[in-house]
């Protein structure tokens, strides 16, 4: 039992905690998504996300003592602009940028952070090369791998149909056309006799899709795949194009690519798709995680939003790389990459959490189907 | 008699290249700063190419994103590839951008203005999907790892991998590509370009082989764009398709407008507002746009000439004789 001067004592001392760290001189963290254009509103989202993650860490006593300050910057979903931010960051004297909605932005921020030794953790982008490229040795990313999103979406298919005719809807950039070698490397492995009917590219900004759509109606598919991650505007349009011309063969989006808004942005066109992702706020594993409700709870009162996958991955990127800082005390770099890369971080909104000596954090799936505009988990 | 104006014009000259060698330090000297002066040099230089064509041909050319990204890429796979030297990498980056020229040059030989742009536009796309497609050119990935810059000259060894190393390389960049501009606009080519342009009948009757001269000018600005993309592949140490992209292509045609066409410092004008504005006084993505396309909109209806013909006639003229 605690004596009452103990009682107060503690209490003076987590009280004084916070304002201690607020007094110290702040630790910048760098955050650069896209603000504007077609993945604008997503990458407005993870920044909100991603500030209420430092609230929750500066409410707590911050970083070594000392508060987190923010310093977001729009790379425009184009990979020069992000050069340039990314250099502004780093000259602003960043412990650590967030970054990575597009593939080709990460990859070329990749090494300028990396000659400029600041930490770089990638939230969302997915491509293959971002964990092996010799440019960047200390990658971390927190979104799933286009590999294992592949060998979900083969069990899938797997799972519903032994054979038949496929047709990819590829968004032609690194992020798409590794998901489909990812996807048909898969399926060649399960021993699946698929034929693959058609394989239709179309670059990221694309949102008209009547022609791509007429042809996918000539090739009579027994499924189609969609790989497009413009969530602002190009697939909530291919889903309603997609819907008007009652293609009818079942649509399976890539894993990760239908967020709420896009269900919310194509309405009534998204019922029906398939898709698969890793993190359902409601869900468990994720209902009864503590963090994670204290996460929502925050993003609910400064934002009045309940948090998709993306934000989520915004906000426990900012997450991992506290409590690495916290693990070996430091900012460096190279420590704190240590901490995480091949290690288990414990106690996120994603639970305990593992990344591999790569850089890659470990995920569980689920699929899910869209019924009355609502996301409905499967398994 | 004129010994004297010349001799002023030399130093002034020299002393308005160390000037701007030590803008940076000017400007607070901080990463940023070399960083962004250091990419309007590097721009500027990829501008000065489009600009040859542009003011001296009188055609608007949309393929010159493909000549700069032709030197990122041969950049890029010499030295990541093939682990071949800035050096072998730089001539390679200008052998392609050649190579590649004479291909276009040839096919547009016939044409004029509207159809030319179209072409040269249609070439751009072509090489856009070629680089996005073809595994020796990295794919839709692009290639990664490119090595810091490091050249060698006899027993000097530079090395640059951070904004204010940069510098340097891109500083000197601007200069040669100034110097190279400024030699051709006075030698016979440049000559008989402008009279190909301004009057190709009286160019024919004075003997003037258009289509040759055509040809000519562009192998002289393929490689000036090339050798910008040769060292924005080092500063950047990846390329991509992103390197087609239509940013790059606005950037250099409004470089070249905004300032005005043929003036030997306007390219570079052009893209230190650009470029400038963007990263000391960004108003936001969709802020600079409008910025952007409101200055556009008023320089060619209110100033076609560019911004430099609102300057008082003497610094105008003096831009001009430089």
């Amino acid at each position: 039992m605690f004596t009452r001067r103990q009682l107060m004592a503690g209490v003076a001392l987590s009280a004084a905690v916070p304002m201690r760290a607020r007094a110290a001189a702040p630790i910048k963290v760098g955050l650069i998504v896209p603000l504007s254009g077609g993945a604008g509103r997503q990458g407005q989202d993870v920044a909100n996300a991603v500030q209420s993650m430092a609230t929750l860490i500066n409410d707590a006593g911050g970083v070594l003592g000392r508060p987190l300050e923010l310093l977001v910057r729009d790379d425009e979903s184009t990979p020069a602009i992000g050069v340039a931010k990314a250099n502004e960051l780093a000259s602003a004297g960043v412990a650590v940028v967030l970054e990575g909605w597009n593939s080709p932005v990460t990859l070329a921020m990749q090494p300028i952070l990396a000659r400029a030794d600041v930490l770089d953790i990638t939230m969302i982008s997915k491509a293959d090369p971002i964990l092996a490229s010799a440019a960047n040795p200390l990658a971390i990313r927190l979104n799933s791998a286009n590999a294992e999103d592949a060998t979900v979406i083969a069990s899938y298919l797997k799972s519903r149909m032994a054979s038949g005719r496929l047709v990819f809807v590829t968004e032609n950039d690194a992020y798409g056309n590794g998901a489909q070698h990812g996807i048909e490397e898969e399926i060649k492995r399960a021993g699946l006799s698929y034929d693959i009917a058609k394989t239709l590219k179309f670059p990221f900004p694309q949102t008209d899709f009547r022609v791509e759509v007429t042809t996918i109606h000539d090739a009579k598919p027994d499924a189609v795949i969609a790989i497009d991650a413009n969530e602002g505007a190009g697939l909530p349009a291919f889903l309603q194009q997609y819907a008007q011309a009652k293609v009818g063969a079942p649509l399976i989006c890539t894993v990760g690519t239908v967020s709420p808004s896009v269900i919310e942005t194509a309405g009534a066109a998204a019922n029906g798709l398939i898709s698969a992702d890793i993190y359902f706020p409601a869900a468990e594993p994720f209902a009864s995680n503590s963090e994670n409700k204290r996460f929502i709870a925050e993003m609910q009162k400064q934002f009045k939003t309940t948090p998709d996958k993306y934000m989520a991955l915004g906000a426990a990127s900012l997450e991992v790389w506290a409590k690495a800082v916290a693990k070996v005390g430091s900012l460096d770099r190279k420590a704190v990459a240590g901490a995480i890369r091949g290690h288990e971080i414990p106690g996120t909104i994603f639970g305990d959490v593992r990344f591999s000596a790569n850089g890659q954090m470990a995920h569980h799936y689920a699929i899910f189907t869209v019924q009355d505009e609502k996301i409905v988990v499967q398994n | 008699m004129n010994a004297h104006p010349t001799y002023f014009r030399i130093l002034g000259t020299v002393a308005l290249a160390l000037l701007g060698f030590f803008l940076p330090r000017f400007l607070g000297g901080s990463s940023h700063v070399y960083d962004t002066l250091g990419t309007i040099a590097s721009f500027s230089a990829m501008s000065y190419g489009l600009d040859i064509i542009l003011s001296d041909l009188g055609e608007i050319s949309l393929a010159h994103t493909a000549f700069f990204a032709t030197g990122a890429y041969a950049s890029a796979i010499l030295s990541v590839d093939y682990g071949q030297g800035a050096w072998v990498a730089m001539a390679g980056a200008v052998l392609a951008a050649l190579a590649l020229a004479l291909v276009l040059g040839l096919i547009t030989l016939r044409t004029r203005e509207f159809a030319f742009s179209l072409v040269t536009y249609a070439a751009a796309v072509v090489c856009m999907n070629i680089a996005a497609n073809w595994d020796f050119l990295g794919g839709s990935d692009g290639i990664v790892g490119i090595p810091p810059l490091a050249l060698t000259i006899g027993p000097l060894s530079f090395a640059a991998s951070q904004p204010p190393q940069f510098w340097p390389f891109a500083y000197g960049l601007l200069l040669l590509t100034l110097y190279v501009v400024h030699r051709f606009r006075r030698s016979r080519l440049g000559q008989a370009a402008l009279m190909v342009h301004m009057n190709p009948r009286l160019a024919s009757m004075c003997g003037v082989d258009g289509n040759r001269v055509r040809l000519l000018v562009f192998l002289v600005s393929a490689p000036i764009s090339a050798l910008a993309g040769w060292l924005y592949a080092f500063q950047r140490a990846y390329v991509g398709t992103d390197l087609f992209d239509t940013y790059f292509l606005v950037l250099m045609l409004t470089g070249v407008i905004l300032a005005g066409r043929r003036l030997l410092l306007g390219p570079l004008l052009g893209t230190a507002l650009l470029v400038g504005q963007k990263s000391f006084f960004s108003l936001g993505a969709y802020g600079d746009k409008l910025v952007l396309g409101a200055v556009l909109v008023g320089v060619l209806c209110f100033c076609p000439k560019g911004l430099a013909s609102l300057w008082p006639r003497a610094p105008g003229r003096a831009l001009r004789q430089m």
